[in-house]
C-alpha cells in the first residue's frame, strides 16, 4: 500500500494502442496491461488476472472487455469479472475484480497515476489542440537522470533550447517556433522511455513529422553516453 | 545459487533426469533444489547420483532408482517411496519418455496447470478444448490419507483432437492424481476402448524455486501412432503451456486464497494448495510481505 507516489506518467503514445489490442507496459518495475475495447476507451491495469495471476496484457479484446488468455474470464473497464467460461451459467462475484488505474490522454500521451488516491493534477503545458505524435523511445538511462541529461543533448534540431515542463517533462524549443514534448516513463531503475510529441509549423506535414522522429534516434546516444 | 533448507522437500524423491540421456560410461552435471549434482550411467539400467561439494569436489552419493523412463534422487530421507504405476508394466503398453522441457517457474505452478482443465478452450485451442465448449462439470476431489495422494475424479471435457490416435471430438473422462508436490498424472479413456485408459505423467525436477525441468513419460494404448508423432503431439502442448506459466505472476506459488481468486472449476487447484499448506513446505512458495 502507498508503494507509489501520487504523480501522473507517461506509458505511452495514445495512437499506438490499437482499438482491440492489449499491450504491456512497465512503470517504476510495475507491470501493467494496457489495452483498448471497441468504444475507443483506453484502459490501464495492473498486468494481473486476479484468478491465476496470469499476464493479462497476453490477453485478448471481445467487444469492451479484456478476456484473459489462460481461462477466458472476461473484464470489463471498470476491472470487474464478468465472465467464467468454465461456469457458462455463472454470475461471477464482486470480489473479482482486476486492479485498475486511472487512464487519461492529453497531448497525444497516455497517462496514469499508480498512486492509492491519486488527486495531483496531469501536467499543464497549454492548450491540448496541435500537438502531434512523433515516436517513442526506450533508453538505458535512469528516469531521473534523462531529464537533465536531455538538457545538453543534440537532437538534431537548429537552435535548440531545452526547457523543464515539470515533473518527468522536458521540452525542446527552436527558433523555427517547433516545441517539442517530451514525457520521461520511469520504467526500472536504469531504464526510461521517452514518448515525444511536437507542435508547430515544422511538425505539420507528415513527412516532417518523420523526420523529426528519425532525428530523435540521436537522443539515445545522448543519453546513454557515459 | 543456495541450497534450500527446507527439509520437507529435501526428503522427496524428485526426477533428475531421463533414461538415456547419456550413453553408458559418461555422466552429466544438473542441479535439484540448488544443490549441483552429478549423474553417472555405470551400466544399461545402472546410475549413480552423487553431490558436487562447493570447491567441486565429489560428496556423498545419493539414492537413485530408474522407473517410468526416469531418473529419481532424493537429498534427505523418503518418507514416500515412489508412487507405484501399474500401467507402465503392462506388456501391450507403448512407453514413451519425451526428454524433458525447461521451464522458469515454480514446480507447484507446473504440476497445476496439469490438473487443470479449464484452461483447455483457451490455451489448446480446437485440440484439448473446443471454443464453443468451455464447461467445467462438476467432479470430485479427494485426499487419499493412506497412500497422501490428491485425486480428481469424475472429470470430463469435451475435446475435439484428444490424441494423436484420435479420429475426431470426444467428450474425454479424466482422472488425476498428485503423487508428491512434484509429480503428477493422469488417466484418460483410450480414443476406442472404453475398458483402458491411457497414462501420461508429468515429472517436475526443482533446480530452483523458479526454475525447473519438466519429464513427461507415458503410457499408451495405441498401435498406430508413431513415437515421433506422439512426442510431437506432446511437445507441442507443453510449449503452449509452458509460454503460459513463465507469464504468471508471482512466479511463486501462493498458498493464502485471497491472493488468487479461484472458481468451482479449481476443486483440484484448491485441494493441492491445501494440501501443500498442510505439509507446511517453503521451498517454492510465496510469501506475503508483511505489511
Ligand atoms: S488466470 Fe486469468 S482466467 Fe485464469
Ligand atoms: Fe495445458
Amino acid at each position: 500500500m502507498g508503494e507509489f507516489r501520487d504523480r501522473w506518467t507517461a506509458v505511452g503514445l495514445e495512437h499506438q494502442v490499437e482499438p482491440g489490442s492489449s499491450n504491456p507496459a512497465i512503470v517504476d518495475g510495475h507491470p501493467l496491461a494496457i489495452w483498448r475495447g471497441e468504444n475507443g476507451q483506453p484502459n490501464i491495469w495492473h498486468d494481473r488476472c486476479p484468478h491465476r495471476g496470469m499476464r493479462l496484457s497476453f490477453g485478448f479484446v471481445r467487444g469492451d472487455t479484456l478476456r484473459c488468455i489462460y481461462h477466458g474470464w472476461g473484464y470489463e473497464s471498470g476491472g470487474q469479472c464478468v465472465s467464467i467460461p468454465a461456469h457458462p451459467e455463472l454470475t461471477p462475484p464482486k470480489t473479482i475484480c482486476a486492479k485498475v488505474y486511472p487512464a487519461t490522454t492529453r497531448y497525444g500521451i497516455l497517462w496514469t497515476n499508480l498512486a492509492d488516491e491519486p488527486s495531483s493534477p496531469l501536467p499543464d503545458l497549454g492548450p491540448e489542440e496541435g500537438w502531434h505524435p512523433l515516436r517513442s523511445l526506450y533508453v538505458n538511462c535512469p528516469a531521473e537522470t534523462t531529464a537533465d541529461r536531455l538538457r545538453g543533448a543534440d537532437c538534431g534540431v537548429p537552435d535548440a533550447k531545452a526547457g523543464n515542463g515539470g515533473d518527468g517533462i522536458a521540452t525542446i524549443e527552436t527558433g523555427s517556433g517547433l516545441t517539442l514534448l517530451i514525457a520521461i516513463q520511469a520504467v526500472g531503475a536504469d531504464k526510461a522511455g521517452l514518448h515525444v510529441v511536437a507542435r508547430g509549423e515544422d511538425a505539420r506535414a507528415s513527412g516532417q513529422r518523420l523526420e523529426l522522429a528519425r532525428k530523435m534516434q540521436r537522443l539515445r546516444c545522448a543519453l546513454e553516453a557515459q | 545459487m543456495a541450497v534450500t533448507t527446507d527439509q520437507v522437500v529435501l526428503n522427496e524423491w524428485v526426477a533428475c533426469g531421463w533414461h538415456g540421456q547419456v550413453p553408458m560410461g559418461q555422466s552429466y552435471d544438473t542441479v535439484i533444489f540448488g544443490q549441483e549434482i552429478c549423474v553417472s550411467r555405470k551400466g544399461a539400467e545402472e546410475y549413480e547420483v552423487a553431490v558436487i561439494e562447493e570447491n567441486g569436489a565429489t560428496g556423498r552419493t545419493l539414492p537413485v532408482q530408474v522407473r517410468y523412463t526416469c531418473i529419481f534422487t532424493t537429498l534427505g530421507n523418503p518418507t514416500r517411496p515412489l508412487p507405484v504405476i501399474a500401467e507402465f508394466d503392462e506388456d501391450d503398453r507403448r512407453i514413451i519418455g519425451c526428454g524433458s522441457v525447461g521451464v522458469r517457474t515454480s514446480p507447484y505452478r507446473i504440476i497445476e496447470n496439469f490438473l487443470d482443465m479449464a484452461h483447455f478452450s483457451f490455451v489448446h485451442t480446437n485440440v484439448l478444448g473446443a471454443p464453443d465448449q468451455t464447461e467445467v462439470l462438476a467432479y470430485k476431489t479427494e485426499h487419499r490419507k493412506d497412500v497422501d495422494e490428491i485425486w480428481a475424479l469424475d472429470c470430463k471435457f469435451y475435446q475435439p483432437a484428444a490424441s494423436t490416435a484420435s479420429a475426431g471430438g470426444q467428450m474425454t473422462d479424466y482422472v488425476y492424481r498428485v503423487m508428491s508436490p512434484f509429480s503428477v498424472m493422469l488417466y484418460k479413456n483410450v480414443f476406442g476402448d472404453p475398458a483402458r485408459n491411457d497414462a501420461i505423467c508429468l515429472f517436475v525436477q526443482p533446480m530452483a524455486e523458479t526454475e525447473c525441468l519438466a519429464y513427461m513419460p507415458m503410457a499408451l494404448v495405441d498401435e498406430i501412432s508413431t513415437p515421433e508423432g506422439i512426442i510431437d503431439f506432446q511437445q507441442g502442448i507443453f510449449l503452449q503451456d509452458r509460454i503460459i506459466l513463465e507469464n504468471q505472476r508471482p512466479t511463486l506459488l501462493p498458498l493464502d486464497p485471497t491472493i488468487e481468486l479461484p472458481t468451482r472449476a479449481d476443486a483440484s487447484s484448491i485441494a493441492f494448495r491445501r494440501w501443500l499448506k498442510a505439509m507446511n513446505l517453503q521451498f517454492g512458495i510465496y510469501e506475503k510481505q508483511a505489511a
